[in-house]
């Protein structure tokens, strides 16, 4: 997928096969495209008889050059729900399972026209109402059934387990590293001491951020990269998106937006103030986050015993410790608030 | 051997000469970014090199007496001998808030977290500001 002299001429014979009613099928121009640390990508302008097609293409890196491993099966098979679910996503097209054509395992989807997000917000576009759209958003997909989706996802057995399972996480995470991650464990026994009202588990995006928002004309977002896709918690994708707009502004969910947007979201959603409020997105802003942490320490570690050899192993590091400040300071910020709140749900009411 | 000019002097001139020399002629875009990666690696070292053996020494002095215990010293100033001696440091601050947290002790969740915060602030001077190139 990165030799745009050879790409033309493998992606026209796929095509032929994948579409044999089309004729005269040209691949008039390809590029490798950038945007993700994870998947190659490229963009593929194919004419035929029958008309045009601008098509993305997202395949696996050759071995030992991948940052972190997804199955691409997995993800073709939500972007194909979300598709048959009215979510505004790139509509699937193509999937060759086995890389025998595209010379990777790639899928591919149609090119979206639409504006992405962090670009127009660093050019100075409005962000009004888009905390309420970020609830659409997010609505969209987490009010899919879950008996709806992939078989092939995990269902977890209830939330008080995954909740478990999720903050037990970091200290997996920690106990896989390199090196002591006090950090980690510190995230760990905090998160344990203060978990918040539980909710029914739905599908999550696993890396909702604003690099993977399209804007689109009428003002909605569409929705990118569904390869860490899961069930679990719908608040970690709210919190993660905080998180992340702490390093990449905007933060569309900051003092200003979040009530809004929590609002929205519960109208939508049908979940209640008490499970879903600026402090329970605080609070998932710190969870939500350990995939992301633990396969970008996953990263490091292989760096540092030769089994990798990628540049953003070493960077992405950088993005683990930003976060180790955010977390230390939004936990204490939130302890009394979450104590407090623990303590009149206590006493019940008067 | 040559002390001067200093390591950091040397890796801040690197990430200079690459971002001011070389970047501009660079019009294949994941080699801009990848740039854009090392530029940004290159400031974390130049940090590291200047302030890394000083850092973990006094982190651990301060984990010895905040648990207790005798540190002694690293069995030499290499970095490798001093990584490891921080390491078995590292092991105690663990242990410290997690025991702090199993017994709910306010004043030793406070006392090992703040250790945490100095250690974190550490690693913050070392990452300067974060810009995550290539995203978006």
């Amino acid at each position: 997928m990165q030799n745009p002299d050879e790409m033309p001429a493998r992606i026209a014979a796929f095509l032929a096969q994948q579409e044999p009613e089309w004729r005269d099928i040209e691949v008039v121009a390809y590029e490798v495209m950038t945007g993700g640390y994870s998947r190659l990508l490229g963009k593929a302008h194919v004419r035929h008889a029958e008309g045009e097609e601008v098509l993305v293409l997202r395949g696996d890196p050759p071995p030992g050059r991948s940052l972190i491993d997804t199955d691409r099966a997995q993800e073709w098979e939500v972007i194909s729900a979300m598709g048959g679910h009215g979510v505004r996503t790139p509509r699937s097209r193509y999937f060759d399972d086995h890389g025998t054509h595209l010379g990777t395992r790639a899928l591919v989807i149609e090119y979206t026209a639409s504006t992405s997000f962090l670009p127009y917000a660093a050019a100075g576009g409005s962000l009004e109402g888009l905390n309420i759209k970020l609830a659409d958003a997010l609505a969209s997909y987490h009010n899919v059934a879950v008996t709806a989706l992939p078989d092939r996802l995990e269902r977890p057995k209830d939330w008080d387990s995954y909740i478990g399972h999720r903050i037990d996480e970091w200290r997996r995470t920690a106990d896989a590293h390199v090196e002591d991650l006090p950090i980690l464990r510190y995230v760990a026994a905090w998160l344990d001491a203060h978990r918040p009202p539980e909710v029914p588990l739905t599908l999550i995006h696993g890396d909702f951020q604003s690099a993977n928002l399209m804007l689109a004309d009428d003002g909605h977002f569409e929705i990118l990269d569904w390869e860490l896709a899961s069930i679990g918690d719908p608040r970690e994708d709210i919190g993660y998106f905080k998180a992340v707009a702490q390093i990449a502004p905007p933060d569309l969910l900051d003092d200003a937006g979040v009530a809004g947007f929590c609002e929205r979201y519960r109208e939508l959603t049908g979940l209640n103030e008490a499970q879903v409020n600026p402090v329970t997105v605080t609070y998932f802003l710190i969870l939500g986050v350990i995939g992301t942490v633990r396969r970008l320490l996953e990263g490091g570690a292989a760096y540092s015993r030769d089994e990798n050899t990628l540049l953003a192993s070493v960077f992405n590091m950088n993005s683990v410790v930003f976060g180790g400040g955010m977390w230390i300071s939004a936990s204490k910020q939130l302890e009394p608030i979450l104590d407090a709140m623990n303590s009149r749900s206590m006493k019940g009411p008067n | 051997m040559l002390s001067k000019p200093t390591t950091d002097q040397i890796l801040l001139g690197i990430a200079r000469d690459l971002r001011e020399q070389v970047l501009p002629y660079v019009e294949n875009e994941p080699a801009r970014v990848a740039m854009g990666m090392i530029d940004q690696i290159l400031r974390n070292l130049s940090v590291r090199a200047v302030n890394e053996i000083a850092w973990m020494h006094e982190e651990v002095a301060a984990l010895a007496f905040a648990s207790g215990r005798d540190a002694g010293s690293p069995t030499s100033l290499q970095l490798a001998d001093v990584v490891e001696w921080y390491g078995t440091a590292s092991r105690w601050l663990s242990e410290g808030i997690e025991g702090a947290y199993a017994t709910g002790d306010q004043v030793q969740i406070d006392l090992w977290r703040a250790l945490i915060e100095a250690r974190s602030a550490h690693e913050q001077a070392i990452m300067g500001s974060l810009d995550l190139v290539g995203r978006g």
